[in-house]
């Protein structure tokens, strides 16, 4: 299949599109005022963060708006906002086309309403405002990850997030599971960064260019072995950052965040950067297949692993942690297979924004009612008392498992067919991983909302306030349309084309083929099963021992234990070793170098005698010194 | 010839140098900074009269005025030093060092 | 026509920044002289500020005019872009170092009584003060815009010594360790004095070489004139003495941490950054206008003092123990750093360019960082007045992490750490050197950088992570000004380091023109 051409960027200035700086600055400037007005802002705080967030968005839209106004080849619209060090990134510049433009409006939309939540979720914690400032201070940073034309200011830019999220997932720092967690995050997050790092060196070593423009275009250019090595660093990076194997372990943990938080960031956003970096290096991975082989075998791996982890949780936010796991296993998938596959990994990374975010929001709001309790176990036949939680996580929940006509349904569909024709082996694995999806949905669904009460004597649930519902309701209609928006009559991949490049043929929808009859059968059969296990029959309140798969699953897949013998222990003892060789040995000698240049200075200080007169005999010497090299270098 | 003038103002430069060099009141120290000026000025009157041009000349007047004015600034401060220390010596105006 | 002479023109339109300053400073003198006592500050400073706001504003008008090509006043001084730089930012950390000066408690009340006397008691008591503290400042700037800008020896002689007379006063009125004060003051002089000795012989000999003083005129001379070529070399040499002296460039560098650290920290701020960027332009000039021939003969002599000096003020620095004697050696060191730029200067234009517009940032940079630097200095006091005893700054970052921060901010910007101006400033002058096949100098330049970056992290350690002593110094609620002065300094510190670009392209600019030859 051979791919469409890129288009050129155009540059530009004026308008929305030239104003796209702002979409970065506003929440940047929200996240300042906040952190330096300290408790001054406490009062107006959320509200300035919702501003921001929301005025970002208008901005999105309206570039959107303009971007639409242009022929579909000169749709890719670079914005030079400053010079920077010539020769490494000659000018630093955003870059607005219709990859970074979708990235814009799900980032800033999803996120408004996530802002919006948060002043409901939040309204009792006493640091409101400083978790609104991490909020757009996450935002600005995403932006300026997805806006970069560049390879360095998207480092910053998925530093930042980095940092955002680290921040946040420690936001309640007093539990000390949180604090570790955010460490767990911020140090498997630096595995992958090493990796995105060394990429980028490699990069300038072999292109003398961090721009898009620079290295994308030139991409042909390169060995075959260089851009394998090149991509398959770029993965590492996506790894990290999108919590794929071998580098998922920290987002499970990072539900320890507030709620807001999963979604947006550890669903709807950051996790997907990865598949962001990936399908934005599109032509450095179509000139080398062994990496595009390594990101669909890591995909279809992630999205496995991730639906087994999510069959065994009883804590409803990591069994979703599990969920994204492994619908960004998807994404992953879907952009390996290369321009065939980039629409559909975009799509349904958008539309699972839309759903998880949703799912989230909605198990947040089930927890804000039963006093921040998260285990599945003691929830129970909750339907009746939060009817609008209810109805909006079951839209989100029917997306997910792609229940046909709404949103996940095109979308997951779209990349089980890309993957099929790929190759069968990949595709019949995702359509096995949309069938645990089917179960382990429904299970979480069954043990909330319907059976039995098995909450706790002073439990009182309570439909969320309009501040939280409504947000659901906006986010559980783009869960429902989104998908069949986009993808009917190949919508989205004609829109994207000119960013990404498109195949020669485009796919076209087929409602009753094979995988898309077994993916349904599939589904229905978890579901199916999930209501035997849970929805008809009695859910213990504490789990059962269970076998030893599930412990194995309840295990994370011993992902945790594996880190730790294959790394950790290792890693214990190097340091140890490191330790002893920099003690005796680099300390000898930085000590020994430092003190002789320190020694050297004690003596020669004495020279300043403090003496007018000697110093007078330093410039008296020095001239006839000068004097004397004059002649000796004129007279050579 | 020129070369004798040339000759003493150099002479009379180095002896400034030096005197700078071993005398420990300030008022000397700074009277032989003078005579270097003045050194200077001998020499420029006399490759004046040399190149058969106005200029050194002129540039002497100049070069008197800035002493002048660095005679005043020097006794100001050579003197509220001397008030302060009852000393005029350089040598013991030494407590920055190092 | 035997004996009439023409009368000079003068364009006073390409002279007026610097006419006003000296103007201000002569209506500074005559407030002196009739204003009653309690008056005479509050007319000082609008005069003063004013002044300088005016002489920026007309420099940036002629800028936008457009640059003259020929120097002004027959031949005299050279109103070129280089020197338009040179004054606006002089101007600029001029107007900086006023605000600090304006602080009370920086200078003596009566400088002429004899310390710990009955008369000072009696000033004191009075409330008496040095108004003359500005005037004074304002012939120094005037001097120091003179200075970069003659095209002529004489005149600059003339702007040294009206830039340095007026400094040498300042040193000494320092209201705290009057001693130490005085004895700064008649070491700057004395020293002073005599290294401009050895210009104005220097330039003597130039004159009997070249039978001119005008830049332009010797530049031309040379290797017309045969047969004289020890005047030559004696008076370029000696020339370079003067100037290496005010840069502090090693070996004439001693005068330096003992007068920073005896003078008032706001002049000391004022001389760090005003006095070193007047003398780089005065060497830049005088070098590249009037010996730009001799480059063979004094390019491998500044290569020995530029090793020299940024090994020298790198290595002293790092025992140092006086906060302010260690600003100095990194003052030296910087002055060091900047030699090197000025060796990248070669036939070339655009070698010639790049080297320039390098300098003037790295001027730029480090002015605004070392201002900054001295007036945190001034903020951290305890009994005796300012603390400088580097073991009274040990736990500054707990006591007050917003100065401490700002402090070591700067410090890191001395060091040139990225995203701070002193980076840029170094990559500037340090390319301009490579392309210009000053490869060993980079390299000794990076080593010295090094060896001075321990010491800066060494104080940043120490306010970080050291206790804090039991009767530490403690931090001044800084005035308007001084608060000021410190919030600029980092601002700029920041946005050159973010964004170099503007001042960059604008130092660019101002190279292209090069000096008018």
């Amino acid at each position: 299949m051979e791919a469409a051409e890129i288009a050129s960027i155009t540059q530009h200035s004026g308008g929305a599109i030239g104003a796209a700086w702002l979409m970065i600055a506003l929440p940047l400037v929200g996240a300042a005022v906040l952190l330096l007005g300290g408790r001054r802002t406490d009062k107006f705080g959320h509200l300035l963060g919702v501003l921001m967030a929301v005025a970002s968005f208008v901005v999105a839209a309206l570039a959107f708006v303009q971007l639409l106004g242009f022929a579909p080849g000169e749709r890719r619209r670079g914005v030079s906002l400053f010079e920077f060090i010539p020769g490494l990134v000659d000018k630093v510049g955003l870059l607005v086309d219709p990859l970074s433009i979708s990235f814009c409006l799900l980032i800033t939309g999803v996120g408004s309403l996530i802002h919006v939540y948060s002043i409901g979720y939040m309204a009792h914690d006493p640091n409101r405002r400083r978790f609104f400032a991490y909020l757009n201070l996450f935002v600005a940073a995403m932006l300026l990850l997805v806006l970069a034309d560049n390879y360095l200011a998207l480092f910053v830019g998925w530093e930042g997030v980095g940092l955002a999220s680290y921040l946040l997932i420690g936001f309640w720092q007093h539990k000390p599971s949180a604090a570790t967690a955010a460490k767990k995050a911020f140090i498997v997050n630096r595995v992958g960064d090493v990796g995105l790092l060394i990429a980028m060196f490699t990069i300038f070593a072999t292109f003398h260019s961090l721009t898009f423009s620079g290295v994308l275009d030139r991409a042909g250019d390169a060995s075959q072995g260089t851009l394998t090595a090149i991509g398959l660093l770029l993965l590492v990076g996506a790894c990290g950052k999108s919590a794929q194997l071998p580098l998922q372990s920290w987002l499970l943990d990072a539900m320890e965040g507030p709620t807001p938080v999963s979604a947006l960031i550890h669903a709807a956003t950051m996790v997907t950067a990865g598949v962001y970096l990936i399908v934005r290096s599109g032509p450095i991975f179509e000139g080398t297949g062994t990496a595009q082989l390594v990101v669909t075998i890591v995909g279809v791996a992630t999205l496995l692993a991730g639906a087994i982890i999510g069959t065994a949780k009883d804590d409803i936010k990591k069994a979703l942690a599990g969920s994204t796991m492994s619908q960004i296993g998807y994404m992953v998938l879907a952009a390996g297979v290369g321009p065939a596959g980039y629409a559909f990994a975009i799509a349904h990374l958008i539309t699972h924004g839309f759903f998880k975010a949703d799912m989230f929001l909605g198990a947040g709001s089930v927890m804000h009612a039963m006093n921040d309790e998260v285990d599945m176990r003691k929830y129970g036949g909750l339907r009746k008392v939060m009817p609008i939680t209810f109805a909006t996580f079951l839209v989100g929940y029917l997306a997910i498992i792609g229940f046909p006509l709404l949103s996940g349904y095109f979308t997951k569909d779209g990349i089980i067919e890309t993957a099929m024709e790929h190759s069968a082996v990949l595709g019949w694995l995702a359509v096995l991983g949309a069938g645990i999806t089917g179960f382990y949905m429904s299970r979480l669904v069954f043990m909330t909302f319907f059976g039995k009460k098995r909450w706790d004597a002073k439990a009182h649930p309570h439909e969320s306030p309009a501040v939280m519902t409504v947000p659901l309701l906006l986010l559980s209609i783009g869960s429902i349309a989104l998908g069949a928006y986009l993808i009917l009559g190949n919508r989205f991949m004609i829109f994207l084309s000119p960013a990404v490049g498109a195949p020669e043929h485009l796919p076209e929808f087929h409602p009753f083929s094979a995988p898309g009859l077994a993916t349904l059968a599939l589904v229905a059969i978890g579901a199916a099963f999930a209501w035997l296990r849970y929805g008809a029959a009695e859910v213990p309140a504490t789990a059962p021992r269970g076998s030893f798969l599930t412990t194995f699953a309840r295990r994370d897949l011993y992902g945790d234990a594996l880190n730790e013998a294959l790394f950790m222990r290792p890693g214990q003892w190097l340091t140890r070793l490191a330790v002893f060789f920099d003690n005796r040995g680099v300390d000898g000698l930085v000590n020994g170098l430092a003190a002789s240049i320190g020694g050297s200075s004690g003596r020669l200080r004495r020279v300043q005698t403090g003496f007018v007169r000697s110093y007078a005999l330093s410039i008296f010497v020095g001239a006839a010194v000068l004097v004397g090299a004059w002649f000796v270098v004129g007279n050579l | 010839m020129t070369t004798h003038y040339l000759v003493l103002s150099a002479l009379l430069f180095a002896i400034g140098g030096v005197g700078v060099l071993v005398r420990r009141n300030a008022i000397v120290v700074f009277m032989c900074v003078e005579l270097m000026l003045n050194a200077c000025n001998l020499a420029f009157v006399t490759f004046a009269r040399q190149n058969g041009s106005l200029d050194g000349q002129v540039i002497a007047f100049f070069v008197m005025i800035v002493a002048a004015a660095e005679v005043v600034i020097g006794l100001a401060i050579i003197v509220t030093i001397f008030r302060t220390r009852r000393s005029a010596s350089v040598d013991d105006a030494s407590l920055l060092k190092h | 026509m035997n004996g009439t002479i023409p009368a000079p023109t003068i364009e006073y339109g390409m002279l007026a920044p610097m006419l006003v300053v000296f103007g201000a400073a002569i209506v500074g003198v005559l407030v002196e002289a009739f204003a009653p006592r309690y008056l005479r500050s509050a007319i000082h400073l609008p005069i003063t500020l004013l002044s300088l706001l005016i002489s920026f504003v007309l420099i940036v008008w002629q800028w936008v005019e457009g640059v003259p090509t020929k120097a002004a006043a027959m031949g005299a001084i050279a109103v070129d872009g280089p020197a338009m730089f040179i004054w606006g930012t002089i101007l600029v950390l001029a107007f900086v170092s006023v605000l600090l000066i304006k602080d009370e408690g920086h200078f003596v009340g009566a400088a002429a009584a004899v310390p710990g006397s009955a008369e000072e008691e009696q000033a004191l008591y009075e409330g008496a003060a040095h108004t003359e503290v500005y005037p004074l400042v304002l012939f120094a700037v005037g001097g120091m815009m003179l200075f970069p800008a003659a095209n002529d020896l004489l005149i600059a002689f003339v702007g040294l010594e009206v830039m340095s007379l007026p400094l040498y006063l300042l040193c000494g009125l320092a209201r705290r360790r009057r001693l130490l004060s005085q004895e700064a003051a008649m070491k700057y002089f004395l020293l002073g004095a005599f290294s401009s000795a050895f210009f104005l012989y220097g330039t003597a000999m130039i004159y009997g070489y070249a039978n001119s003083l005008d830049l332009a005129e010797i530049g031309a001379s040379l290797g017309v004139v045969g047969g004289q070529d020890m005047l030559l070399y004696i008076g370029g040499a000696m020339i370079g003495v003067g100037l290496l002296f005010k840069i502090g460039a090693a070996p004439f560098q001693a005068w330096k941490p003992d007068v920073y650290q005896g003078a008032p920290t706001p002049i000391t701020a004022l001389m760090a950054s005003g006095t070193l960027i007047a003398a780089f332009g005065a060497l830049l000039r005088v070098f590249w206008v009037a010996l730009g021939g001799l480059d063979w003969n004094w390019r491998p002599v500044f290569y020995g003092v530029a090793i020299l000096t940024m090994l020298g003020g790198a290595i002293f620095a790092i025992t140092q123990t006086d906060i302010k004697r260690m600003l100095a050696y990194s003052s030296i060191a910087h002055g060091g750093f900047l030699l090197i730029g000025v060796i990248a200067t070669g036939s070339a234009p655009a070698q010639n360019t790049s080297a320039l517009s390098g300098i003037l940032f790295y001027l730029v940079a480090y002015g605004f960082t070392t201002v900054g630097a001295f007036a945190v200095v001034t903020m951290v006091r305890d009994a005796g007045g300012e603390a400088w005893h580097l073991s009274r700054w040990a736990g500054l970052g707990k006591r007050s992490p917003l100065l401490a921060g700002v402090f070591a901010f700067f410090l890191l910007a001395f060091a040139g750490i990225p995203l701070t101006s002193g980076f840029f400033g170094k990559y500037a002058v340090f390319q301009a050197a490579v392309t210009g096949g000053a490869l060993p100098l980079v390299i000794v330049g990076a080593v010295a950088s090094a060896v001075a970056a321990f010491f800066y992290v060494r104080v940043i350690v120490l306010m970080f992570f050291s206790d804090p002593a039991a009767d530490g110094p403690s931090v001044v609620l800084p005035s308007r000004g001084t608060a000021a002065v410190v919030g600029l300094a980092a601002l700029a510190t920041v946005v050159l380091g973010v964004f170099p670009q503007p001042v960059l392209d604008l130092a660019h600019s101002a190279a292209q023109s090069l000096f008018v030859r």
